[in-house]
């Protein structure tokens, strides 16, 4: 079968009318969490988890996938409209969209989001549709050691990028680790760090624990102050960006897909990071530097091009290796396990219609997207003038049914209650959670893998060496832990991205 | 900074510790087949190095720039805890007064605990949150919510 009958399998799936209306509830969806500041897609993805669990696995892992690639076109709204950004990934936005918004020129701005997110994601799902086959059938030849390492890199390219103290991230990826790894010894069936709980039996869950870590303690964190959000209050108009705008933006529009589809590939919030990376750049080859955070159009079409690339690159490692390369794509490795199914390479093989209607829902959600942003934008607008105090029991309320659905047991909403008060402190204390969720995904994999290398090799530590894609991937992952000891390199990870931005 | 960094250490340290008892009472085995105990003993003895790096490193620093009671200043401190006991009451009263009479006066506190609002809006729109709710995940999607007292569900 050629790459036509994957995408007739694709379009067959993908166009059936149950899909078609989760592909849009997703994307929907996905828009209102990137608008509301406060909730991210990591929480709405785990809030609506539970009501996936009636439908097929295409279904479901279309939906989820709509509300992470939503989120990043929702996102770019309040940063324009508010100066808030909805999202982590749209932070740069505030900069040149907001000015734009102040200079009634909010519609252009509004607009160039969108049709740039639309342009990039479709780019980025090209790039997945190409490149995921002959990946899949490379890793095929993968065995443990190459998965652990694999597994390894990826985690510490994560801590590599995180925004505060390395040492506080590693603790974080320790931490989820650990947690992950509650309940019975894969190998042996020994229960591990239970308390004697039958609840702990089957370890700590996926939902109650990012719930309670990016629900719960977000809510805690908002109504420990008065919130106040001023939305500028403009006219907007002429939606479509002028002859001029695309021609001052086409540049930033290509180096920003083709960035943000290949940072999203690597472990690490690729989303956020290229978003900041694409605006570092924009301004550094523009030849009017000046004009950046006063209203200059590249601004927003740059970050936001590079944000919406990178999902599409995000998906490429979970489903041709399984290995999730940040949070949301955890969330979405435990919402295929959830549904029966193991993403890796031989999804291709024995899942097709799940892997490729997946793929070809994301070109249809795009184009959902560009339809439901441009003329729901007013609508969007009155979305965000919702007041925290009505909006937060109803956050409360999700959490505690979604928690209470997935498993009909009360302990998970204490588990979740108590990781809301962890989350609360880790960010109080500046613990970064990230790490932490994807160690607790990657934590079983990690042991199981290290186990069977060790077993293969017969307690032999050579063997992680001794294979050349398994050397490669540890000499990499030994390289950026001990870079921050080196001071020219601990200062370049300092720069990592947000300060290349922010210094104007 | 530094008194946050001491004491979050302090509490790292302890956690690696438990961790790394754990492991070795669940079990190291051998390098040639690691037992259950194995990973958890390593991970924890990290987390034992990571959090005495934190420490040392804080307490070497000198002066302490960011006071630890500036972080819990200007905290509406009752709406946060109130909120937190609240959700812990609708945990331990979820399953034998069930999701409909347990939700209700949750959403109405919650609706009156941060910023006060009118107590018909409060109590209208917690009812109308509710119903809405059981209406999707109990009838539409069909999950399994506690009948309790009221034997609805």
């Amino acid at each position: 079968m050629d790459l036509l009958d994957y995408l007739g399998i694709g379009f067959s799936v993908a166009l059936q009318p149950a899909n078609l209306f989760y592909c849009f509830a997703g994307v929907f969806i996905g828009t209102l969490v990137g608008v509301l500041p406060g909730i991210g897609p990591v929480g709405a993805m785990s809030l609506l988890l539970p009501t996936t669990f009636k439908a097929t696995p295409e279904a479901a892992i279309i939906m989820l996938a709509g509300i992470y690639y939503g989120a990043m076109y929702g996102g770019s709204t309040t940063s324009i409209l508010v100066n808030i950004p909805g999202e982590a990934a749209s932070v740069v936005t505030c900069l040149d969209g907001y000015q734009m918004a102040r200079q009634g020129r909010a519609g252009p701005a509004l607009g160039m989001a969108a049709f740039g997110s639309f342009l990039a994601g479709t780019l980025s799902i090209v790039g997945l549709m190409i490149l995921a086959p002959p990946l899949s059938k490379f890793a095929i030849q993968f065995g443990p050691p190459e998965y652990f390492t694999l597994m390894v890199l990826g985690l510490t390219i994560l801590i590599y990028l995180a925004h505060g103290s390395m040492p506080k991230a590693l603790i974080m990826a320790a931490f989820g680790i650990v947690l992950g790894l509650i309940g019975l010894d894969s190998i042996n069936a020994r229960p591990r760090f239970t308390f004697e709980r039958m609840e702990l039996i089957d370890g700590v869950g996926l939902v109650p624990l990012v719930m309670g870590l990016f629900g719960v303690s977000e809510v805690l964190l908002n109504i420990e102050q008065v919130i106040r959000r001023d939305i500028f209050e403009t006219k907007i108009k002429g939606l479509l960006p002028t002859a001029r705008d695309w021609l001052d933006s086409k540049g930033a529009l290509a180096r920003g897909s083709l960035l943000g589809f290949f940072l999203g590939i690597l472990p690490g919030g690729g989303a956020v990071i290229s978003s900041f990376i694409s605006y570092a750049i924009e301004k550094r080859v523009s030849r009017h530097p000046e004009r950046f955070g006063k209203g200059a159009i590249e601004g927003v079409a740059g970050p936001e091009a590079a944000n919406n690339a990178a999902t599409g690159g995000a998906f490429i490692p979970l489903m041709t290796l399984g290995i999730p390369p940040n949070v949301v794509m955890a969330m979405l490795l435990g919402a295929f396990m959830i549904h029966g199914v193991t993403p890796g390479p031989l999804m291709m093989k024995q899942n097709p219609g799940l892997f490729w209607g997946v793929i070809v829902s994301m070109y249809i959600g795009n184009i959902m997207l560009l339809i439901l942003n441009l003329p729901l934008i007013g609508m969007w607008v009155q979305v965000l003038k919702v007041p925290y105090k009505i909006l937060f029991p109803l956050i409360l309320l999700f959490c505690l049914i979604g928690v209470y659905s997935v498993s009909n047991a009360v302990f998970d909403i204490y588990i979740m209650i108590l990781f809301g008060i962890v989350g609360y402190l880790m960010k109080k204390f500046e613990y970064e959670g990230a790490p932490l969720v994807l160690a607790f995904v990657l934590g079983p994999l990690m042991e199981n893998n290290l186990r069977k290398s060790l077993i293969m090799s017969q307690g032999d530590f050579s063997i992680f060496i001794t294979r050349p894609l398994a050397a490669v991937s540890l000499i990499l992952a030994i390289f950026l832990l001990i870079s921050p000891l080196v001071p020219w390199l601990g200062k370049k990870r300092r720069e990592i991205p947000k300060e290349e931005v922010l210094k104007r | 900074m530094k008194s946050r960094n001491i004491i979050s250490s302090l509490f790292w340290l302890a956690i690696g510790a438990g961790v790394s008892y754990g492991g070795y009472d669940l079990e190291l085995g051998t390098l040639h087949d690691p037992g259950s105990g194995f990973m958890f003993f390593w991970v924890g003895i990290i987390i034992i190095g990571l959090s005495s790096s934190i420490l040392i490193r804080a307490l070497w620093l000198k002066g302490d720039a960011m006071k630890l009671r500036l972080l819990w200043s200007e905290i509406r401190w009752k709406k946060t805890i109130s909120v937190l006991a609240a959700l812990f009451l609708y945990a331990y009263a979820f399953l034998p007064l069930g999701f409909i009479l347990c939700t209700i006066p949750l959403l109405i506190f919650l609706f009156k605990a941060v910023e006060p609002q009118r107590w018909s809006w409060a109590i209208l729109g917690a009812i109308l949150s509710t119903l809405t709710a059981y209406g999707v995940f109990q009838l539409w999607l069909g999950s399994q919510l506690p009948r309790g007292l009221l034997g609805l569900g």
